[in-house]
């Protein structure tokens, strides 16, 4: 058969290498920098945009979609052009989706300090943003299929599966979850209330875990490591069997993030059942992986390559062995709300997806500029700081999490809470923050060795742009497949596939969730914020109170004690969108209304430590400065209307006068305890807002705490 | 460089990080040893296993770092035998009877068995989701969350009406005022920390009542300030403290709120309520009567 000549295009690859790098470092970089500020507030400096409520959304955002992203976007150019033995499907795609992304990566990390946020997690960014995110997602399912169309590889290879179930799920997931209504420019209010956002953003973020943190680098893994450990993939069929069943079993799980919240419990109960069948799914992947390494454990102990990656399947396996555990209720309700989860995502993020990026980059790199590596001692040194930077974050955060827990739970035989200080419970955390900060700066300290190397590395080659090679063409498909083979040589059909395994959970769970009224009982109390309110709600959440802050009283004795009646779905009818929060470095504030006077959260929100002496909250002082945009309060009484929230006709039109009324009666307030401030400032609506939380539902006995 | 240098420093470097740790885990680990209880001894577990995660560390390391014999040690052939006999592979000789006729970018792939323990793993992990799903959804033996509260609850409730029934706590009908400095001094921490957002740091009064004069709107004295402390006036948004503050804790912020009486703070809340005279036979006697340390 006659060969055809054609070359893989390099050029693109080393251009997300240098992103992949690049984000590396501002990403952790960050996420030392708020680990530090969580004691010490100060760091800060004093200025609203480097404020630990509004970085932490941006090193979530840079460490996944930055860091991360581009790093799954490297491994597809160099792998799917080799797997396919075709050139990339369009050059001018490439470098739209390279340059599309970094776009987007810039606007997030200018937009996200700013404020501008929809305040739902790992999905922050505002509906322009979002869009931008669909069109270069789309380019990028563009490359993949137009490169499978014309593959000179007859079979599709594993990696091959992952990436489109990558670009299928991400796509439904991203847009699901971002339906919004624009209220401006930069506002917009999810579709989606209450107990139904919170179903659908939960969807969205485990499933962002499972398709943008793992499908993909699974596919990464199945190429890379067979390529560096020169074996063969240990077993063709655990591949067929745990890709099919973890694509299917993965979408399923969100509702284990709501255990014990105000979700109806069938919905929870899936989210805890699916999550326990998901261990061995994904462990076929760290068995394929480590196994693949057998007749090879003597080159992992010499090749940095290696060692990157044994370290990350095995981050990997304990991660995904560790989620269902987590799923479970039990273990739930201690683990929920603390530092343990922050210790769990950071196994995934630094050992599984850091190290396998890592170990990529070190074996690319040298190839591409046909090389060798600078320097096997740095790469070793990399590895070590690395490893033990994994160490000392995840115990000290596993301690941390299970102590609070601990301490938020304990009763005094005379049925009092032990700990009813909550900020007692933060004070005792201190020292693991401090060794927390200590496995970052070392993580960090790796990350910034191998960037050195690595460049040095690039610098001592030369880069090959473009790869020759040769392949026959593929000929239409006369004998019979039969089996998953025949699927394997169908990238359609294999797409369509996999779509409709990753559309069931979802469809399952959300329809009966939004179409059955038993599922959220209506609370008659229950009314919309007033304007004031409704603007108190945006100042909270452009601040990122929601980061530090949970808004859900479980039903557990000492949560109903500590901050009072545990929550109701019917409470959360007109929250667009929800802020139940997932971590609660200060306390829950669902009944936050009426516990203190306007003068303490004034006074508090100015300086928190003269209120709560050691509090590790930052001052929000700019709130007593900056002025509330009163005149979108029309448009954004408009919105909520449009998503089903009873604001009477024609309400728009007094709603600034009605806002102002209650301004001015908190204004009146403050006044009596000798505070002057003019009316027009944001402090003003966020105190109406807290002053707001949970007063709806009467209870038999209203509890208090701190 | 002399390699043992190296190690020299490296191990110097991964030592000062232990011990640097180690002391703030101390910091943490001691007051709470110190309240005791259940919590103390989940410290104590704590501290062991971070020692031990921390050893195990060290173990890898030195293995790592000792492992200079070409051989595989005999230890790890051990491993690969039960390895190979959990997962039932072909051995690594007989492999081209099982590699597959593909070749993706020079990678081949191998066609093992399913390792019998996974997939028994994953049948067992769906029947517990069966399990699971028909216990709480189906026959409901097991209580869902709400009705696990109601049990919380309950059963909170059941010992905590025994154990007062046995006469262990103070109540508004046993109390006294107590007057010794220390027991003034505590009640001051107490009222700082909880109080002072409503009722002032001097108790001057802020939104709740001036507390250092004479008037009192729900009554005065020991009793009573024990009571509105303890139940609260709820539509007068003085909220319960029973469950935040032990009654022996509520006894000595009581205690000191009556010990202000006529310290004249500055900025004082004009009064409320009514003048208060104590009753013929007086706390502060009977407390006389009682040491304190007797509570």
């Amino acid at each position: 058969m006659q060969l055809e000549t054609f070359r893989y295009d390099n050029t693109i690859v080393k251009k997300f290498v240098i992103a992949t790098m690049v984000w590396s470092i501002v990403g952790m970089l960050v996420g030392l920098i708020i680990a530090l500020q969580i004691f010490i507030p100060e760091l800060n400096f004093g200025i609203p945009y480097t404020t630990f409520s509004r970085l932490r959304p941006l090193h979530t955002n840079a460490v996944i979609f930055a860091f991360i992203g581009n790093g799954i976007f490297m491994g597809f150019y160099y792998s799917i052009q080799r797997l396919c033995k075709a050139r990339i499907f369009s050059d001018l795609l490439s470098n739209i989706h390279f340059w599309g992304w970094q776009f987007i990566i810039v606007c997030a990390a200018i937009t996200l300090p700013l404020g501008i946020t929809t305040g739902k997690e790992y999905a922050e960014l505002e509906w322009p943003i979002d869009i931008l995110i669909t069109l270069i997602w789309v380019v990028f399912a563009i490359q993949l299929v137009g490169t499978l169309i014309k593959r000179r590889e007859k079979h599709m290879y594993v990696t091959i599966w992952f990436f489109i179930a990558t670009v299928v799920t991400v796509a439904v997931l991203h847009i699901v979850n971002s339906i919004e209504l624009p209220v401006s420019f930069t506002k917009s209010y999810p579709v989606y209330a209450g107990v139904q956002d919170a179903l659908v953003q939960w969807w969205y973020g485990h499933n962002a875990v499972a398709f943008f943190l793992t499908t993909p680098y699974l596919g990464l893994m199945y190429y890379f490591l067979p390529k560096a450990a020169n074996r063969p993939v240990y077993s063709y069929r655990l591949s067929i069997i745990h890709f099919w069943s973890l694509i299917f079993l993965y979408i399923w799980a969100g509702p284990h993030h709501l255990l014990y919240s105000a979700l109806p419990d069938w919905a929870q109960s899936l989210g805890t059942v699916f999550s326990i069948m998901l261990i061995a799914p994904s462990w076929g992947g760290m068995i394929n992986g480590l196994l693949t390494l057998r007749g090879a454990w003597d080159k992992v102990r010499e090749d940095v390559v290696l060692k990157f990656m044994v370290v990350a399947i095995t981050a990997y396996g304990m991660a995904t062995f560790e989620g269902p555990m987590l799923s479970l209720k039990n273990v739930n309700a201690l683990a929920h709300f603390t530092d343990w989860i922050i210790a769990h995502v950071h196994v995934g993020a630094l050992g599984w997806n850091g190290f396998l990026t890592f170990g990529i980059l070190y074996w690319l790199v040298p190839r591409m500029w046909n090389t060798q590596i600078y320097s096997k001692r740095l790469a070793n040194f990399h590895f070590w700081t690395g490893f033990l930077g994994i160490a000392f974050y995840a115990a000290s955060m596993y301690w941390s999490g299970v102590t609070q827990s601990l301490m938020w739970k304990q009763f005094t035989p005379e049925g009092t809470l032990q700990y009813p200080i909550f900020l007692d419970t933060v004070l005792q955390l201190i020292p693991m923050y401090i060794i927390r900060a200590i496995g970052g700066a070392l993580f960090l300290t790796g990350t910034i060795v191998s960037v050195y190397n690595l460049y040095k590395t690039a610098k001592s080659g030369t880069f090959i742009r473009e790869e020759e090679a040769q392949a026959a063409p593929l000929l239409k498909e006369v004998t019979k497949a039969k089996g998953h083979s025949w699927i394997e040589s169908r990238p359609i059909q294999f797409l369509l596939v996999s779509t409709v395994a990753i559309l069931i959970g979802g469809v399952v769970e959300m329809i009966p969730t939004f179409l059955v009224k038993t599922n959220i009982p209506t609370i008659a109390a229950v009314k919309p914020y007033t304007p004031l309110e409704l603007q108190g709600r945006d100042v909270y959440i452009a601040q990122g109170c929601v980061s530090c802050h949970s808004q859900m009283v479980r039903p557990f004795r000492s949560e109903v004690q500590r901050y009072g009646e545990y929550a109701k779905a019917g409470e959360f009818v007109y929250d667009h969108p929800f802020l139940w929060g997932s971590k609660r470095t200060g306390p829950d504030l669902l009944r936050e209304g009426g516990k203190y006077p306007n003068s303490w959260h004034f006074n508090h929100m100015q300086a928190p430590t003269t209120m709560s002496p050691g509090s590790i909250m930052p001052p929000f002082a700019w709130l007593m400065e900056d002025n509330l945009d009163i005149s979108s309060t029309p448009d954004k009484i408009i919105a909520m209307r449009k998503l089903g929230v009873p604001y009477p006709d024609g309400f728009e039109q007094k709603s600034i006068s009605v806002l102002e009324a209650q301004a001015d009666s908190i204004v009146v307030d403050l006044k009596k305890s000798n505070i002057t401030i003019d009316k027009n400032k944001q402090i003003i609506a966020l105190i109406a807002y807290l002053q707001r939380l949970g007063r709806d539902i009467k209870t038999a006995q209203p509890q208090n705490g701190k | 460089m002399n390699p043992s240098n190296r190690n020299y420093s490296f191990w110097s470097f991964i030592i000062l990080l232990l011990v640097s740790s180690s002391t703030l885990l101390a910091q943490t680990a001691v007051p709470a040893v110190e309240q005791g209880g259940d919590l103390g001894k989940v410290f104590h577990i704590g501290a062991m296993l971070f020692f031990l995660f921390v050893f195990v560390i060290l173990l890898t390391l030195i293995a790592y770092h000792n492992r200079t014999d070409e051989e595989i040690p005999s230890i790890m052939k051990a491993w690969f035998w039960i390895s190979g006999m959990l997962n039932k592979s072909t051995p690594i000789e007989k492999e081209n009877e099982i590699i597959l006729n593909h070749d993706y970018d020079g990678i081949k792939e191998l066609d093992n068995l399913l390792p019998p323990w996974w997939k028994y793993l994953f049948y067992a992990t769906i029947v517990f989701s069966a399990i699971y799903i028909y216990n709480y959804h189906i026959s409901n033996v097991w209580a869902l969350s709400e009705g696990e509260y109601n049990e919380e609850v309950r059963v909170a409730n059941q010992q905590l009406n025994d154990l007062a029934a046995s006469g262990a706590f103070i109540n508004e009908k046993t109390v006294v005022a107590l007057k010794d400095p220390a027991s003034i001094a505590t009640g001051k921490e107490i009222f700082t920390r909880n109080c002072t957002s409503c009722h002032g740091a001097n108790a001057q009064g802020i939104i709740g009542p001036n507390l250092t004069d004479d008037y009192w709107i729900n009554g005065g004295g020991i009793k009573n300030v024990f009571r509105t402390i303890s139940n609260g006036v709820l539509d007068k948004g003085m909220i319960s403290w029973k469950g935040q503050l032990k009654s022996s804790e509520i006894q000595l912020v009581a205690s000191y709120v009556l010990s202000l009486k006529g310290s004249k703070p500055q900025n004082p809340k004009a009064p409320q309520g009514e003048i208060w005279v104590e009753p013929v036979v007086s706390d502060s006697l009977k407390a006389e009567g009682n040491s304190p340390k007797a509570l």
